[in-house]
């Protein structure tokens, strides 16, 4: 049997481990259960310190040689370089109106990809009041029959703040988020980048895009879990 | 004919690739660097590398692991070409307060803060494993260390991160 210390120090080197061991012992002990939801509260914050958001250095080719760290614009270009933003500004929101489910989607893909720690397999639950608060925002609960959500975040995603959570399904991590401000008339299927998912109107409250990764990813699976996550779903006054 | 057609595809598809990941690994290049400027630089050059050796990337699904791999030998190239004068962690942090408060959470800004006076024989761990999503065994293959040494770094990273935030440590193992 594992003892107190040899449990903290590995648990606090990776919270989310779900190795056995460690979970033999923490279902054991209380005062380590309490221990690690204190890790775990610190490591969703950790989690979203880490992921700043980097000014994309504009006009630079992919694989230009670097020139100067910040480069001298000559004043009398600068007008020509202001154009050119703005006719891209303008081709990208005309493909952005004309394409908005894909867009969507391809938004999802980005914003999951960019957090490569959500996918871990574990069966450490967040805990009930992390959870709670991710979701309050967005007036919603989500009954145990969603599964165990192993992954509750905050996301600034497309101007507003929404859900992102983890379910472990037999098939594996699901990534669920909850897009109230999105709406889409129709379910919109994607395959992306090693995601596959769907987006799923709910009417009245937005939408939610259902996605898991990689190449055994079975749609019928998707579109059941799908169902799964929207049925546990419920909203608050 | 179909060769430059079919060399045309594959480079097109390399470039796609490169861009996708480019947000995830400029984010690693800053917290390895802690200088938004620095890394963008190092980002660039490995890009570029990557790119003359794209050849030598046979399965993309390990597209990011091989540029991640790049971008450190990169980063530490220009830490051999310049001689870096020795700066206060403060005034890091004060010449990239525009990166580290990008955030609506005002918490996070202490916990940024406290990375960056982190050593970098911890934070590098810690930013793999928590932001590339890395097992402890890819760590260790990647800074060429044991997976006991990789462990104990990051649980001594994670000990001084939650000292520093003011977190209750008193049920800490001591080191």
């Amino acid at each position: 049997m594992m003892d107190h210390a040899r449990y903290r120090m590995l648990i606090v080197s990776d919270p989310r481990s779900a190795d056995p061991e460690l979970r033999e012992h923490r279902e054991s002990c209380q005062e380590c259960s309490l221990y690690t939801e204190g890790l775990l509260r610190f490591e969703s914050r950790l989690e979203r310190a880490l992921k700043v958001d980097m000014p994309i250095r504009a006009g630079v080719p992919p694989f230009a040689s670097k020139t100067s760290r910040r480069p001298a614009v000559r004043s009398w270009n600068r007008m020509a370089i202001a154009a050119s933003i703005l006719l891209c500004l303008v081709v990208a929101g005309g493909l952005w109106l004309a394409l908005p489910g894909t867009s969507l989607a391809a938004a999802v893909v980005a914003h999951v990809d960019g957090e490569p720690q959500a996918w871990q397999r574990s069966d450490v639950a967040v805990p009930d009041p992390r959870l709670n608060a991710v979701l309050r925002d967005s007036k919603l609960e989500l009954a145990p029959s969603a599964g165990t959500v192993t992954y509750a975040s905050s996301c600034f995603f497309r101007g507003h703040y929404v859900p992102h959570v983890v379910v472990q399904t037999d098939s594996g991590p699901v990534t669920v988020m909850v897009l109230v401000h999105e709406s889409v008339r129709k379910p919109l299927q994607f395959d992306e980048h090693g995601y596959r998912g769907t987006i799923v109107p709910m009417p009245g409250h937005g939408s939610i895009a259902v996605l898991m990764r990689g190449p055994g990813t079975d749609r019928e699976e998707i579109e059941r879990i799908a169902a799964q996550v929207r049925n546990a779903i419920v909203w608050t006054p | 004919m179909n060769d430059e057609v079919g060399g045309n595809h594959r480079r097109a598809r390399f470039q796609a690739l490169c861009q996708s990941l480019r947000p995830e690994l400029l984010r690693f290049a800053f917290w390895l660097s802690r200088d938004s400027a620095l890394a963008e630089d190092v980002v660039q050059e490995s890009m570029l590398r990557a790119w003359k050796a794209q050849d030598s990337l046979l399965d993309e699904g390990a597209a990011k692991p091989w540029l991640l791999t790049i971008i450190r030998r990169e980063y530490a190239r220009t830490f051999e070409r310049k001689r870096f004068v020795t700066v206060d962690v403060d005034e890091l942090v004060a010449s990239e307060e525009a990166t580290l408060a990008a955030s609506a959470e005002q918490d996070l800004g202490e916990l940024r803060a406290a990375l960056f006076k982190l050593p970098d024989e911890y934070r590098e761990p810690l930013v793999l494993q928590v932001l590339m999503g890395y097992t402890t065994a890819e760590i260790a293959r990647e800074l060429n260390l044991s997976g006991a040494a990789v462990l104990t770094r990051l649980c001594r990273a994670r000990k001084r991160l939650r000292a520093m935030c003011g977190e209750d440590t008193s049920l800490d193992t001591p080191e």
